[in-house]
């Protein structure tokens, strides 16, 4: 309350940012225990350490666990992307982007080449990341075995004796019964040829640039309270069969906006009579290759 | 020749309740050592015991793998998995259990295939279909659900499953509980088929004599959690010497 009164009185002078809240809203204790989760996560690649997850102001299933991850790595010197499905003007992106920029009063950006730390809900940038960048993944169920064994304790018995001849069944039956891999999003990778782990639900097309991608890549999931890292410069597999590898697939189609042949689109319907049209899904990709033009 | 599993002195209990006591067994390779005994007598904690499924409170188990015996009470969790998962097999009771059954029948086959590495599709489908040949299910069958099975065909899908890797050691409880008298005898008929052709080596838990006496060539008679007799099945079921193994063979109905 005494801080209320105050930031009341200091109305006219006070920063943008909100100073009845720490800095990034975390406390000091929360960020060191995240920090210390994040470390240990990057040491083991895909391993997913458990963390005490807080509550946060938003509903879990928004990005809490990503928030969580993010707010530990802010610095003030920082610059901030925040996207949500690779666009960086949906409702989840703007409302996370404006809880930094109100609780930190850190810079923003749209521009992937730019930001130190990209937010991402089920997307990679098209553009390549560089070292020094960290991407901050947002994740709804982090234990790629859960819809296979329902039974925590088993699974991570599992993954200690690396038991994955499960995962392959999936794939197995996926096969059977459609004739090829349909899993499309949330596929299984094996991190570091030790972890299999849930990349979050982004698309398969963005797999491949998980492997030997030199920014940090951070998994947060809020509401099962699990952290996971993969560091620069990992090898990342999709997993397959040898006679059916791995297709990174994507909507046959170029971007109606900016043309591009070579990232993931969204489809689009413009009518009622079953028109429609296919947009870049990375709306920062789309947007700097149509002023390039 | 050298016993492929040998238990000595094997003891579990559940707090003062005994579950077995002082449990011998020796089986050698191509036999089938069959358990008998009325409910509660502590057959089904004896084959869990000897087939990791529970741990023994103490006694000894020994594994002859060809190049090595194991002592598999005292080897790592993952090695006593990899065994579970290649060597050894367990064919429950209720083929629920040891199913799963929204994954379609030849996804369950597969799953002991993949996790030794197998990562060719094509094979994996020919192993399948030849192990559904083998246990008599229709190849059509392969992509339906197990929940779509009778009782019957679930036991001969459970059976496939585990047999797939050629496993040394098989485990049954109650292989053909639950099922009626012709499938009974249908499933039997397959495993007698299985035993003679692959050479198994079977511990198999029945309060059936029937069962015993067609599957098994030894057999060990429990009564509250102790082995009561033991020795060559005809021998034992033909001039049993033991009261109460006397009792049981006379309260099979003779039709």
């Amino acid at each position: 309350m005494n801080n209320v009164l105050k930031f009341k009185n200091k109305k006219n002078t006070v920063a943008a940012q909100d100073e009845i809240y720490n800095f990034a809203y975390l406390d000091e204790n929360t960020k060191r225990m995240i920090r210390r989760a994040l470390i240990k996560a990057l040491c083991i690649p895909g391993y997913q350490v458990p963390f005490s997850s807080r509550e946060m102001p938003m509903p879990y299933g928004w990005g809490t666990g990503g928030v969580q991850v993010t707010s530990s790595c802010l610095t003030t010197d920082d610059v901030i992307k925040v996207i949500d499905q690779g666009a960086d003007d949906t409702t989840n992106a703007v409302s996370i982007r404006n809880f930094f920029k109100k609780t930190a009063n850190i810079k923003t950006t749209e521009k992937t080449s730019q930001a130190s730390i990209i937010q991402t809900r089920h997307r990679i940038p098209e553009e390549k990341l560089k070292e020094k960048q960290i991407l901050v993944y947002q994740v709804p169920i982090p234990e790629p075995l859960a819809f296979l064994e329902p039974r925590y304790q088993e699974t991570k018995k599992m993954h200690a004796l690396s038991e994955y001849g499960i995962m392959h069944v999936k794939l197995y039956e996926d096969i059977t019964k459609n004739g090829h891999i349909e899993t499309a999003y949330a596929y299984p990778v094996k991190t570091n040829d030790r972890y299999i782990m849930d990349p979050s639900p982004i698309p398969k097309f963005d797999n491949p640039k998980m492997n030997n991608n030199p920014a940090i890549q951070l998994f947060g999931a809020g509401r099962e309270q699990r952290i996971y890292a993969i560091p620069p410069y990992t090898e990342v597999t999709s997993l397959d069969f040898e006679d059916y590898p791995f297709d990174p697939s994507k909507a046959p189609h170029k971007c109606s906006i900016c043309g591009s042949n070579e990232s993931f689109l969204d489809e689009i319907i413009t009518d009622d009579d079953g028109n429609r049209s296919f947009i870049c899904s990375d709306t920062n990709y789309c947007n700097q290759r149509m002023e390039n033009n | 020749m050298q016993p492929i599993l040998s238990v000595h002195n094997l003891n579990k209990y559940y707090g003062n309740q005994v579950g077995c006591k002082n449990m011998n067994l020796t089986l050698y390779p191509g036999e089938v050592v069959g358990v008998v005994g009325e409910s509660g007598s502590g057959k089904t904690t004896f084959i869990n015991s000897i087939s990791g499924n529970l741990i023994p409170d103490s006694g000894k188990i020994l594994i002859e793998t060809g190049n090595e015996t194991i002592d598999f009470l005292e080897i790592s969790e993952s090695l006593k998995r990899l065994l579970i998962r290649t060597e050894l097999a367990f064919v429950h009771q209720n083929p629920r259990d040891g199913l799963r059954l929204d994954v379609s029948a030849g996804g369950n086959i597969s799953e002991r295939l993949m996790s030794i590495g197998q990562r060719n599709y094509g094979n994996i489908r020919q192993t399948i279909f030849k192990w559904l040949d083998k246990v008599e299910i229709d190849k059509s069958r392969a992509d339906d659900f197990p929940r779509t099975f009778s009782g019957g065909m679930l036991q001969r899908l459970q059976i496939a499953k585990n047999l797939v890797t050629s496993p040394k050691i098989i485990f049954m409880d109650e292989p053909t509980g639950g099922l009626d008298v012709s499938v009974q005898a249908k499933i039997l008929d397959l495993l007698r088929k299985l035993v003679r052709e692959l050479n198994l080596s079977v511990v198999i838990v029945s309060h059936d004599l029937a069962v015993i006496r067609l599957l098994a060539d030894k057999i060990i008679v429990m009564k509250n959690g102790e082995a009561v007799e033991s020795g060559l099945c005809d021998q034992v079921l033909d001039d049993p010497q033991h009261s109460y193994t006397q009792l049981l063979v006379s309260s099979v109905l003779q039709v």
